[in-house]
């Protein structure tokens, strides 16, 4: 085990700069999820970490060495890919064994090794087939055992689960969990999930066109985004925006909006009368019936089981609440909700930061 | 690919049309080779009368005479080992080369590859007076040598070309899994795209390996003696001075292309998979 520390990474393809200016401290057994939209730099950081990748500018170290130089192998890192890049002409065993192979370890000592993580991952039955005789779960769990079974120093994982149908994808979310605390090696896993990586991180970092947005566990994302892009990714359903206006008097302010609808928000918020801003609503922070501060037409319903979301128009535009599973909304009845102030996430319109 | 061709209606008149042509295009393969095939079984005065009948005295000696011959197994060990030595070289340089175009960026990759692609538009028999200089110079003349490194060159613009679409096709994943894994550039070849190429080995080893068995020219001018003849050159020991006894010639040509013919049946499945490598998404 080891930690991983970026310091001031940079990524270019010509002129082009894909990664900028990233520093971050993984400690050593910490599972950290690097999460963003399509083409934030996640995919690109990691194989960067994995030696893949060209650094551009600064440094990657692992255990306290600075790793630029060395090939993957040198740097004792194990990736599980996307697509689980398992050699289709290997079987399971060999597929899992291959790495101690190329090492020089001896043949009872490869055996030993499979084993053991062929046990871990209830792969022992399937040491003979080939990849394209398993289901996307069992090559998924060939994929981990492959990286396992070296005993690395860090595991990096990249969206692994992208392949597997939904309910797969809960079930290898929950092995993989287990599978970190039963060995505690420093992970890194790379996803565009934000689902995927509130359950399974220690931390979250949150990536947007190759910067860091905000790093920390999951309930401090969730809870104090620090800014307008961490707000709307973490969260699900999204967190609805609404752009206002600050007025009333500082020890009671509130929030004009459109059609004049208004929304009282924190006297804590630093905030001045008369600023932009956009105030955030968590859709599940939405009490129906509640002080009916938020009123609006229902626009669609759709009903979850214990949860139903509803689509409604409030202040010129499409929100949604998160309602108990009986609440009984219909398309075009008016629905009524209120929210407690101190829930009114706020942040400034030019620079999107939380106030 | 069954799926969309399964699920294609195909009316009367156009599944008529398929067979007809169908039909048509196996008659130009199979004709030349059955009337060579049955043309050994006769006389040359049958032959004469009768070029396309079967024969009216089926004449088994022919075929027997040739192979109870020590001559026809003596050029088909030469045949054979020229082929051998060619498709082994052919494979190993031409796999290796392509596989340096396939995923290596180094200066000049697109122009030496060029410059290994120009070979395709020259036939050794162009080049043959040269060539002859060379392997002169070279002091091959009259050896197998001599024929096999003329055939390898000449093949390689063709095998490169093949092996290179083929390597490039193998997902990037699995190179930077083996990466990972401990692999270097030739830990991968040899672990990794060996391996998973065996439809283009098989391609690239019969298309070498019949073009080596019908060689004529090559051989005719590198070689001397009679003795280091391969099969096609065989042919002409049937060539007298006033007539040339073309049952034996039609015999022997049946008996040579054979093993060709067996082979490919064998191998048909990786050959038809290797020449459509990368033509679709997978």
């Amino acid at each position: 085990m080891a930690s991983v520390g970026l310091r001031h990474i940079r990524k270019s393809y010509g002129a082009l700069q894909v990664v900028h200016d990233v520093s971050l401290t993984v400690e050593d057994g910490e599972f950290i999820a690097l999460v963003g939209p399509s083409g934030c730099g996640k995919s690109t950081l990691l194989r960067m970490i994995a030696g893949l990748e060209d650094i551009t500018d600064g440094q990657v170290t692992i255990g306290g060495t600075v790793v630029n130089a060395m090939t993957p192998r040198e740097r004792n890192i194990a990736m599980v890919f996307q697509s689980y890049a398992l050699y289709p002409h290997m079987t399971v065993g060999e597929n899992m064994g291959f790495n101690l192979k190329l090492a020089g370890v001896a043949k009872p000592e490869i055996a030993s090794r499979v084993g053991e993580a062929a046990r871990m991952l209830a792969l022992e039955q399937l040491l003979d087939r080939k990849p394209s005789q398993l289901s996307g779960g069992q090559r998924q769990r060939v994929a981990m055992g492959r990286a396992i079974v070296r005993d690395p120093a860090v595991f990096l994982f990249d969206e692994p689960l992208s392949n597997l149908d939904a309910k797969l994808r809960v079930q290898m979310r929950t092995e993989i969990k287990s599978l970190h605390q039963k060995v505690g090696t420093t992970s890194i896993y790379v996803t565009h999930d934000q689902i995927e990586a509130m359950t399974l991180a220690d931390r979250i970092v949150v990536l947007n066109a190759g910067r860091i947005e905000q790093v920390g566990t999951p309930m401090e994302l969730y809870r104090t985004p620090a800014n307008l892009f961490v707000a709307g990714f973490i969260g699900s359903p999204a967190m609805n925006l609404i752009d206002g206006t600050v007025d009333g008097e500082t020890d009671s302010p509130v929030v004009r909006l459109a059609e004049g609808a208004a929304i009282a928000i924190s006297p804590d918020r630093k905030v001045r009368r008369g600023q932009s801003v956009k105030i955030g609503l968590r859709p599940e922070h939405l009490t129906a019936g509640g002080d009916d501060s938020i009123t609006g037409q229902t626009l669609l319903v759709e009903p979850t089981g214990a949860q139903t979301h509803v689509l409604f128009e409030f202040a010129g535009q499409q929100m949604t609440a998160v309602v108990d599973g009986d609440h009984p909304a219909r398309h075009g009845t008016p629905f009524r909700a209120g929210i407690d102030h101190n829930l009114v996430y706020v942040f400034d319109t030019e620079s999107g930061k939380s106030l | 690919m069954t799926e969309t061709s399964s699920s294609v209606r195909v009316s009367a008149g156009t599944r008529i049309y398929l067979y007809l042509s169908l039909s048509l295009v196996a008659a130009v393969v199979l004709v030349p080779l059955v009337t060579t095939a049955l043309g050994g079984f006769k006389t040359l005065g049958d032959l004469r009368l009768n070029p396309f009948g079967l024969p009216s005295e089926w004449v088994w000696s022919n075929y027997i005479d040739i192979l109870l011959g020590e001559r026809y197994w003596r050029q088909m060990m030469n045949s054979l080992v020229i082929a051998a030595a060619t498709v082994f070289l052919t494979l190993v340089v031409s796999s290796m080369a392509a596989f340096c175009f396939a995923h290596i960026r180094f200066f000049g990759a697109n122009q030496l590859l060029n410059y290994f692609l120009i070979g395709l538009m020259f036939p050794a028999a162009t080049a043959i007076l040269p060539l002859f200089i060379r392997i002169r110079d070279l002091g091959l003349l009259d050896s197998y040598w001599g024929v096999i490194l003329p055939q390898v060159a000449f093949g390689l613009g063709m095998s490169i070309l093949l092996f290179r679409n083929y390597f490039r096709n193998l997902p990037e994943e699995l190179f930077q899994a083996a990466f990972v894994d401990g692999c270097g550039y030739i830990r991968f070849f040899w672990y990794i795209s060996l391996p998973l190429s065996r439809p283009i080995v098989a391609t690239v080893g019969i298309v070498t390996f019949v073009s080596s068995w019908n060689s004529y020219i090559l051989p005719l001018i590198m070689l001397n003696t009679e003795s280091k003849y391969p099969w096609p050159l065989g042919i002409m020991v049937y060539r007298g001075e006033f007539g040339t006894d073309w049952q034996l010639v039609l015999a022997f040509i049946t008996l040579t292309i054979l093993p060709t013919i067996i082979v490919f049946f064998l191998a048909q499945k990786h050959i038809i998979a290797g020449l459509t490598a990368g033509a679709v998404k997978s």
